[in-house]
């Protein structure tokens, strides 16, 4: 029973390139992927140095794999595909995660954008762009958020992940419950998986409730609701962390969950249908984070993050049970 | 219009207000029962930091004005906790009677690093008649920014007509700065939204209200009824240089309209303006209108910000 993935290994780490941009000194965060005729395009988020207070921003970039060959890279983007907002925006100081849908002959993205506030580090909303040039570069919908910040959801609504099913456009996201404070007096946000429908992509309906039980208590962060659908039913893969302590310990950070529903609105959790966890040692030994499920020609994938939740790039796996 | 000034009728460094506040009496705006008024209004407390936190207070008066009967004591609602919307203020609030609750739509405010402010509309709602309000939710706002309404999302003013709620508010349209060097300011205007419950609100981008200033900010509007009209009194500045620059300090504004859909500005008509050597000599702000009894009042601030208070007008002819 369950899904077994066999880890094929690390796929891309931006520190392997020599002549990167400056905008892409490391991570390789939240990959999501759009399939083309002879390659895979993997929409990741990336990082430049960070400036004088040690903070960083965050851009969203893609490399394209060859689909014969998913540990080619034959392509890396050269430019972040979404800017940067200008002087007091949403997303003035990050794009991430990216979460890329196709929608006729255009790209959609959905994103977190993230501003800097002064009691805690950061808020996040989402933002939506759209691509006339499968991917290369993204026209944002207006200048502020389209999901944001509402009476249950009061804070950090990030970790995007867009899909259409029939007529309807489902998002699966994460939002913010409270933040609580660690030993060094650094606020760390909880935040719960939730879901939103949309008839157009722009206006959605929060359904204003948790999708996926805790498995670590009330403390439970939960991001990255990946949806896959597969043999008549929704799969989710997520991952989830400890509250606190979660960086430099490798027994709090971040593990993959499971989840399955036949109505996309409705969750059961079971993680004992995934058995990927962090390996011995090497890129993804400390934390599997942020994955995102995907068939090709016939063989379904795994994309994922690995130590530093992306600091090393991002890895496959693939599934040989059926999951069924 | 023609209104009639009564004065300053409430100056909040002669009394002892609660949370320590001592400065500050900005907003007013009324809530009129069958014997008194309850003007709630926003002081301001000094926190560790040297910031300031803006704390809704009430101040009861008689019918005439030239009597205070209560004073607030303690929060009438509790600011945000970490990381929530209005964690670092709330400023101004909106009452509004209806079904027997009192409903307060908030504009909460949240420090940010490369801009000074965020802020977005909450609501809480009161079932003693305003005395105490419970927030509505779980901490989180009503209205926040959107894709077209994209910055500070503040200053409601809900009216409950024909079986619609309406609410007059404000949103950002940009932060600028006026040099290179020099610190960024907001810029927001005046829009509208419609709600069936006053809760969930329909709104889309557009501005009501024609800007007069190359570079104006517009700002809490309140809207009344009378002589077959609606008519809105509102303030506007100057995005730059507006605190100590008496030229580009706030003034009232004044539009009127037929439908609540078009307005036409016209500050010439406004009938009221700042008053030389008094307390409302260099700026007027934070307007509220009222009916009480028969009569239509002006509540405002004055000079710096209603930091020593705020003043009443009474409309005489139209």
């Amino acid at each position: 029973m369950g899904f077994k993935w066999q880890k094929l290994g690390l796929v891309f780490d931006p520190t392997h390139y020599e002549n990167r941009p400056e905008w892409m000194v490391n991570f390789a965060q939240a990959p999501n992927v759009i399939i083309f005729d002879d390659y895979v395009r993997v929409f990741f988020c990336c990082r430049p140095a960070p400036d004088e207070n040690k903070e960083f921003v965050s851009y969203c970039a893609f490399v394209d794999l060859d689909r014969k060959n998913l540990f080619s890279v034959i392509n890396i983007s050269t430019q972040p595909v979404l800017s940067l907002g200008g002087l007091g925006s949403f997303d003035e100081f990050g794009t991430y995660p990216v979460s890329v849908i196709r929608d006729g002959a255009d790209i959609f993205a959905i994103y977190g954008g993230w501003a800097r506030c002064e009691s805690v580090p950061f808020n996040i909303s989402l933002g939506l762009a759209r691509s006339k040039d499968d991917g290369v570069s993204f026209q944002k919908y207006g200048v502020g958020p389209v999901l944001s910040h509402s009476p249950d959801e009061p804070f950090i609504v990030t970790s995007p992940k867009i899909r259409r099913y029939d007529a309807t456009w489902y998002l699966a996201y994460t939002a913010g419950r409270r933040w609580i404070l660690g030993d060094d007096g650094r606020p760390e946000i909880i935040y719960k998986l939730r879901i939103a429908t949309s008839t157009d992509g722009i206006n959605w309906s929060k359904r204003n409730k948790d999708i996926v039980e805790s498995k670590l208590g009330e403390d439970e962060a939960q991001a990255c609701p990946d949806i896959f659908y597969t043999n008549g039913k929704y799969h989710m893969f997520f991952c989830y962390r400890h509250g606190l302590d979660f960086r430099e310990n490798k027994n709090r950070s971040y593990r993959i969950g499971y989840a399955s529903s036949s109505d996309l609105l409705s969750w059961q959790r079971d993680d004992s249908m995934v058995d990927i966890d962090v390996s011995e040692d090497g890129w993804d030994s400390e934390m599997v984070a942020y994955p995102t499920v995907f068939e090709l020609d016939g063989i379904v994938y795994m994309l994922y993050a690995g130590n530093g939740n992306g600091r090393t790039g991002f890895g496959l796996a693939k599934l040989e049970g059926d999951g069924k | 219009m023609q209104w009639e000034k009564l004065g300053k009728i409430f100056d909040p460094s002669e009394h002892n207000l609660s949370e320590g506040c001592t400065l500050f009496a900005k907003s007013p705006q009324a809530l009129v029962f069958d014997n008194f008024l309850r003007i709630y209004f926003c002081s301001q407390k000094k926190t560790n930091n040297g910031k300031y936190l803006s704390c809704p207070q009430f101040v009861d008066f008689n019918k005439s004005f030239d009597k205070i009967l209560r004073l607030s004591q303690g929060p009438i609602v509790e600011l945000g906790k970490i990381g929530e919307f209005d964690e670092h203020g709330i400023f101004p609030l909106n009452v509004l009677e209806h079904e027997g609750k009192t409903f307060a739509y908030t504009s909460g405010w949240s420090r940010r690093r490369s801009v000074s402010i965020d802020m977005s509309i909450g609501l809480a709602i009161s079932e003693d008649t305003g005395l105490s309000f419970k927030k509505y939710g779980s901490g989180g706002p009503i209205m926040a920014a959107t894709h077209n309404e994209p910055f500070l999302v503040g200053d409601p003013f809900v009216k409950y007509l024909n079986g619609l709620f309406h609410m007059w508010y404000i949103f950002g349209t940009n932060w600028n700065r006026p040099s290179v060097d020099g610190e960024a300011e907001r810029f927001y205007k005046i829009a509208h939204a419609e709600s069936n419950d006053g809760i969930n609100w329909i709104r889309n981008g557009k501005t009501i209200i024609e800007d007069k200033l190359l570079n104006e900010c517009q700002a809490l509007p309140t809207v009344f009824y009378a002589g077959g009209q609606y008519h809105m009194y509102f303030c506007y500045r100057n995005a730059f240089n507006f605190r100590n620059n008496r030229v580009n300090a706030y003034r009232l504004g004044y539009a009127c309209s037929d439908d609540l859909i078009s307005w036409n500005r016209d500050d010439t008509k406004s009938g009221i303006d700042v008053t030389e050597g008094a307390w409302d000599s260099d700026m007027m702000c934070y307007p509220n209108t009222f009916e009480c009894d028969g009569e239509i009042y002006l509540l405002y601030n004055g000079n710096e910000f209603g930091k020593y208070g705020f003043g009443l007008a009474k409309l005489g002819a139209l």
